[in-house]
C-alpha cells in the first residue's frame, strides 16, 4: 500500500546491513573517545586502539562494498588510509583530525538512516565527497620528520619479521627513549593461550609490545616459545620484577641501541613460584633470534570479545507490553478476589484466589525486572556524545574547556537515553558558550584559565540523577529578574526568593542571553529542556551561585515502561496519578478548607497547602457536594499542591502510552492506559499542574 | 479481533485493482482507485481506503479535557490510544447520535499517526477510475475538495488533511 511504502520496501538482509554497520560505527565512537580522552591529556593514543579503528573502517568498507553503498565504501576506504597514516606515524592526531572521524561517522550514521529518497541521498552523497576531499588534503599534509632507521642492533632475520607498522613502533619507542627488550617465555602447548596472555597483559601494563614472534628452539615437544619483542621505559631488572609478579620466572634481555655501550644481558631472574602453572621456563637471550618463516604474529584474537545480544528495541517494547498487560489481569484478579472475600460463601475460593495473585504477583515482577534489565544502557553513550560536542565545541569557538565525566556506567532504559541525548546536549552547549567565561575574564577574577563542565551520573533508588556542572560565571537572578518584568512574565509587584527567579529560566520565551547563538541553538530554550525530561517522567532543578557557577540536575526514573498510578475519580470520570509524585493523602472536612485571596488552602501540619480540584481544572461534573473530598498531595521537586478529588480508587500498575490523534498536547495529561474494564483512562501530568498553579499565583 | 467481519481486507483488494488495471490495457489506461463509503446524516461520503488502518464498532470513549468538543475522547486499540473526532460535528452539522450502525474509521497517515472517526455507518468499497473525479464547484465546504461521480450520484471526497487538522 502507498502509505506504507516508505522505508518498509527495505530488505531484511538491508535492515541487517544496517544493523551491523550501526554496531561498528558504535565501536568507532567509543575508540575514537578513549583515543580523544587520551590526545587532550596529551598521551599518544594506545596503539591497539588506532588498530582497532583501522580494522572497524576496513569491515565498513567491505560491508558498504558489498551492499552497493559505493560513497560510503570510498569514505571509509579513505578513513582506512587516515588511520593508516596515524598509526605509521605518518600523521599525527589532533584536534582537526578527531574532527574529521567524528564527521565522518556521523554522515555514515546519517547515510544509514536515510530513506530511498533521491534528494536526501544525493546530499548525503556530497557530504560524503566533501569528507573525502578534506580527508585527502589533510593526509597530504606534509610528513613530520622522519624516524631514523637501523639505529637498532637488531638481527636481519627479526627485522624481516616485523611489518612495516611494527617497525614504526620500534622506531617511535626508540625515538621516545626507551629501552627495547626480548623477553622470552616458553609455556606448555595445551596452556600457551593463558600463559601468553597474562604476560602480555603484565607488559602492557608497563610498555607495550612490539611484537610477538614464536621462536624455535630447544623445547620440549609438549612446549612452546615465544620472543616478545618488548620497549618499557623500565630497566632490565625492574621488567624483570615487574612480570616475575604473575609468571614464575623471565629472562629478560636487553637490545642494546647503536649509542648504547651496555651490552650485557640481564641476571637470570630468581622464581618464586607461587602459582606453579604454566610453566614458564627462563631462557636467556643474548643475540636476538626469530624465525622468518613464521608468520603469525598477530596477539589480537579474531574471536568477538562481546558476549552481548543484539534486540531489537521493538521486540522488547513488545515483550514489555505483555507484561503490561499482564499487570492488568493480575490487577483484575485481585480486585475479584476482594470481592470474594466480601462474601462468606466465596470467602474460601477468595481467598485461594488471592494467593494465586501474590504468586503470580512475584513472577510477575520478576519477569518484569527481567525485561526492564535487558532494556537497561549504559549512560556513556550519551556521555560520549557530549564528549565529541564538546570537542567541537572547542574547535569552533577557541574555548578551552574540559569535561568530566562520571558515572558513565549507570544504567537507565534504552528508549529513556536516546530521549536525554538532545537535553543533556543543550545544557552542556549553554554551559560552554554563556556560563564558562573568556579565558582573559577568567583569569581576571582568578579563575583557571580553562574551564571546567562537570556531567556526573548516579542512581539513587528508582532514579537515576545526572548533574551537569559549570565552574562559570554563575546566573545573574536581577538579569533574569529584569528581563522576566520586561517580558511580563512576572509582576513587578512579586517578591521571589532566589530560587524562585532562577525557576524563571525554565519559562517559555526567557532566554538570558539577547543575543541567539549558533553553538545554543535558535529558540529552543530551557523550557524545552524542562517539557523534554517532564514527559519522561523527570524533573530538572536549577541551582547557581554567582561567580562560582551553575548546576542542572536531571532527575529520571530508571524506566518508563510500567509505572505505579494512584487511581484517582471525580464523578464518573477516573484519571491515574503517578504514584511517584503523590506524598501522601488526607480525607478532609470540607469545613477545614480555608480560603485566601480567593484561592483555597489547606492547613497541613502548619504550613499552608496551595489546594485546586481536579472537576474544576478539567470542567467535569464532580458527584460529592455534600461528601468529603479526598486531597491528593501532589509533590515535583520543592513544589507542592494539593488535588482535590471524589474518590480514590486504589494502586495500579500502569503502562502510560502517549495519546495519538489530531491534538498532539493537552496541557495536564501526559498520556493514558488502558485499564481492564475501565477502557482508557487518561494520566495527569503532575509536573504539568503543579507548574500551572505557580503561574496562577503571579497576578 | 472481534471486529474483524467490518475490517477490510486491503491486500486482495489490491490485488483486484491491479487485475482490473491489466486488463484495460492497450486500450484506455483506466486507472482504479479504491474508497471506503460512508454514511453521515444522510449523506455519503468517501476516503481514499489506503488511509483506512480498520473499522471497529462504537465502544465507550473517554472524555478528554481541554480539547476542542469535535474531539470525543480516546479510546484504547489493543493498548494503543486513539482519539475519536466526531466528524459531523467537525463538518458543521450537529453531533452525531450513535447508533447500532455507527462506526469509528481508524485512518493511519504516512507516519504511522493514528487517528479515529465516528460516522454513522460504513457502506462499501467503491472502485472508481480517475476520470469520475470532479472539482467541488459549489466551494462551499472546506472539507470537501472534489466530488466522485458514481452511477449518476454523487460522493463527497473528504479532504482527510483539513478534516484532521483541527490540532494546528
Amino acid at each position: 500500500m502507498v502509505a506504507r511504502g516508505k522505508g518498509g520496501s527495505r530488505s531484511k538482509a538491508h535492515r541487517e546491513f544496517v544493523s551491523e554497520a550501526e554496531d561498528i560505527l558504535e565501536r568507532m565512537r567509543d575508540d575514537l573517545s578513549v583515543v580523544a580522552e587520551a590526545v587532550e591529556g596529551g598521551r599518544d593514543a594506545d596503539p591497539d586502539l588506532i588498530n582497532r579503528l583501522f580494522r572497524s573502517a576496513h569491515s565498513l568498507k567491505g560491508l558498504s562494498g558489498m551492499f552497493g553503498f559505493d560513497a560510503m565504501s570510498d569514505l571509509a576506504h579513505h578513513l582506512e588510509d587516515l588511520l593508516d597514516a596515524l598509526r605509521m606515524g605518518r600523521l599525527p592526531l589532533s584536534d582537526e583530525g578527531l574532527g574529521l572521524f567524528d564527521d565522518s561517522i556521523t554522515v555514515i550514521a546519517d547515510a544509514l538512516g536515510e530513506t530511498d529518497d533521491p534528494e536526501q541521498v544525493a546530499a548525503t552523497e556530497s557530504r560524503i565527497r566533501g569528507l573525502v576531499e578534506r580527508i585527502e588534503s589533510w593526509n597530504a599534509a606534509p610528513d613530520e620528520d622522519a624516524v631514523e632507521s637501523d639505529s637498532l642492533h637488531l638481527s636481519p632475520s627479526v627485522l624481516r619479521a616485523l611489518t612495516e607498522y611494527e617497525e614504526h613502533r620500534l622506531q617511535e619507542n626508540l625515538n621516545r627513549g626507551r629501552g627495547i627488550y626480548v623477553v622470552d617465555v616458553d609455556f606448555e602447548i595445551a596452556s600457551f593461550e593463558e600463559g601468553l596472555a597474562e604476560v602480555s597483559a603484565a607488559i602492557k601494563e608497563i610498555g607495550e609490545i612490539l611484537s610477538t614472534l614464536p621462536s624455535p628452539g630447544d623445547t620440549p615437544d609438549s612446549h612452546i616459545r615465544f620472543s616478545l619483542l618488548t620497549a618499557t621505559d623500565l630497566a632490565v631488572e625492574d621488567l624483570a620484577a615487574r612480570l616475575d609478579l604473575s609468571v614464575d620466572a623471565v629472562e629478560v634481555g636487553r637490545l642494546p641501541r647503536a649509542a648504547d655501550a651496555d651490552p650485557d644481558p640481564a641476571p637470570a631472574v630468581d622464581s618464586k613460584s607461587e602459582n606453579a602453572e604454566p610453566k614458564v621456563e627462563p631462557e636467556v637471550v643474548v643475540g636476538p633470534e626469530a624465525s622468518p618463516e613464521q608468520p603469525g604474529h598477530e596477539t589480537t584474537t579474531l574471536k568477538s570479545i562481546s558476549d552481548t545480544v543484539r534486540v531489537d528495541i521493538k521486540k522488547l517494547d513488545e515483550l514489555m507490553n505483555l507484561v503490561g498487560e499482564l499487570a492488568i489481569q493480575k490487577g483484575a484478579i485481585k480486585q475479584m478476589a476482594m470481592r470474594m472475600s466480601g462474601e462468606k460463601l466465596t470467602e474460601r475460593a477468595g481467598s485461594e484466589l488471592d494467593k494465586i495473585h501474590r504468586a503470580l504477583e512475584r513472577k510477575l515482577q520478576e519477569l518484569q525486572a527481567g525485561v526492564l534489565e535487558v532494556r537497561m544502557v549504559p549512560l556513556r553513550q550519551v556521555f560520549d556524545k557530549l564528549a565529541r560536542v564538546v570537542r567541537r565545541l572547542r574547535l569552533d569557538l577557541r574555548k578551552e574547556v574540559q569535561l568530566e565525566i562520571r558515572g558513565a556506567d549507570t544504567e537507565l532504559d534504552k528508549l529513556i537515553v536516546e530521549e536525554l541525548v538532545d537535553p543533556l546536549m543543550h545544557v552542556v552547549r549553554n554551559a560552554f558558550d554563556h556560563a564558562i567565561e573568556s579565558e582573559e575574564e577568567r583569569l581576571e577574577i582568578g579563575k583557571p584559565a580553562n574551564g571546567t563542565i562537570r556531567v556526573e551520573a548516579l542512581q539513587r533508588g528508582n532514579d537515576v540523577v545526572i548533574a551537569v556542572s559549570d565552574d562559570g560565571r554563575g546566573i545573574d537572578a536581577d538579569h533574569v529578574l529584569a528581563l522576566a518584568h520586561d517580558r511580563g512574565l512576572v509582576s513587578r509587584e512579586a517578591d521571589l526568593s532566589r530560587k524562585e527567579i532562577l525557576e524563571l529560566i525554565f519559562q517559555p520565551g526567557l532566554s538570558t542571553r539577547e543575543e541567539v547563538t549558533e553553538t545554543s541553538g535558535r529558540g529552543v530554550g530551557m523550557d524545552v529542556v524542562r517539557s523534554n525530561i517532564a514527559s519522561m517522567g523527570g524533573i530538572v532543578d536549577i541551582d547557581s551561585t554567582p561567580q562560582l557557577g551553575t548546576t542542572i540536575t536531571i532527575t529520571l526514573p530508571i524506566t518508563l515502561a510500567i509505572i505505579q498510578a494512584l487511581i484517582v475519580g471525580v464523578g464518573e470520570h477516573l484519571f491515574a496519578v503517578p504514584l511517584n509524585s503523590v506524598r501522601e493523602t488526607l480525607l478532609v472536612d470540607p469545613a477545614e478548607i480555608q480560603r485566601s485571596e480567593g484561592r483555597e488552602l489547606l492547613n497541613l501540619r502548619g504550613d499552608p497547602l496551595a489546594l485546586r480540584r481536579l472537576a474544576e481544572e478539567f470542567h467535569l461534573e464532580g458527584d460529592s457536594v455534600h461528601g468529603k473530598p479526598y486531597v491528593v498531595v501532589l509533590g515535583m521537586g520543592d513544589a507542592r499542591m494539593g488535588l482535590l478529588v471524589d474518590r480514590l480508587e486504589g494502586q495500579q500498575d500502569t503502562v502510560i502510552k502517549p495519546i495519538q490523534g489530531p491534538i498532539r498536547e493537552v496541557r495536564g495529561i501526559a498520556g493514558a492506559t488502558e485499564l481492564g474494564e475501565q477502557g482508557a483512562v487518561l494520566v495527569l501530568d503532575v509536573s504539568a499542574l503543579v507548574e500551572d498553579l505557580g503561574r496562577r499565583s503571579d497576578p | 479481533m472481534s471486529e474483524s467481519p467490518a475490517t477490510m481486507e486491503t491486500g486482495s483488494w489490491d490485488v483486484l485493482a491491479r487485475a482490473a488495471a491489466d486488463r484495460s490495457e492497450g486500450e484506455e489506461s483506466i486507472v482504479l482507485q479504491e474508497l471506503l463509503a460512508f454514511g453521515l446524516g444522510g449523506d455519503l461520503y468517501a476516503l481514499p481506503v489506503e488511509r483506512v488502518r480498520e473499522i471497529v464498532r462504537l465502544r465507550p470513549i473517554t472524555p478528554v479535557p481541554r480539547v476542542p468538543r469535535e474531539i470525543l475522547g480516546v479510546i484504547s486499540l489493543r493498548g494503543e490510544i486513539v482519539q475519536v473526532m466526531d466528524l459531523s460535528l467537525r463538518l458543521g452539522a450537529g453531533a452525531s447520535e450513535p447508533t447500532r450502525r455507527s462506526r469509528i474509521i481508524v485512518l493511519h497517515g504516512d507516519e504511522g499517526e493514528v487517528a479515529g472517526l465516528l460516522v454513522d455507518t460504513v457502506s462499501e468499497v467503491l472502485r472508481v477510475s480517475d476520470e469520475a473525479f470532479r472539482p467541488n464547484s459549489s466551494g462551499e465546504s472546506e472539507f470537501v475538495a472534489e466530488l466522485c461521480e458514481r452511477d449518476g450520484a454523487f460522493v463527497s471526497m473528504l479532504s482527510l488533511e483539513k478534516v484532521l487538522s483541527i490540532g494546528d
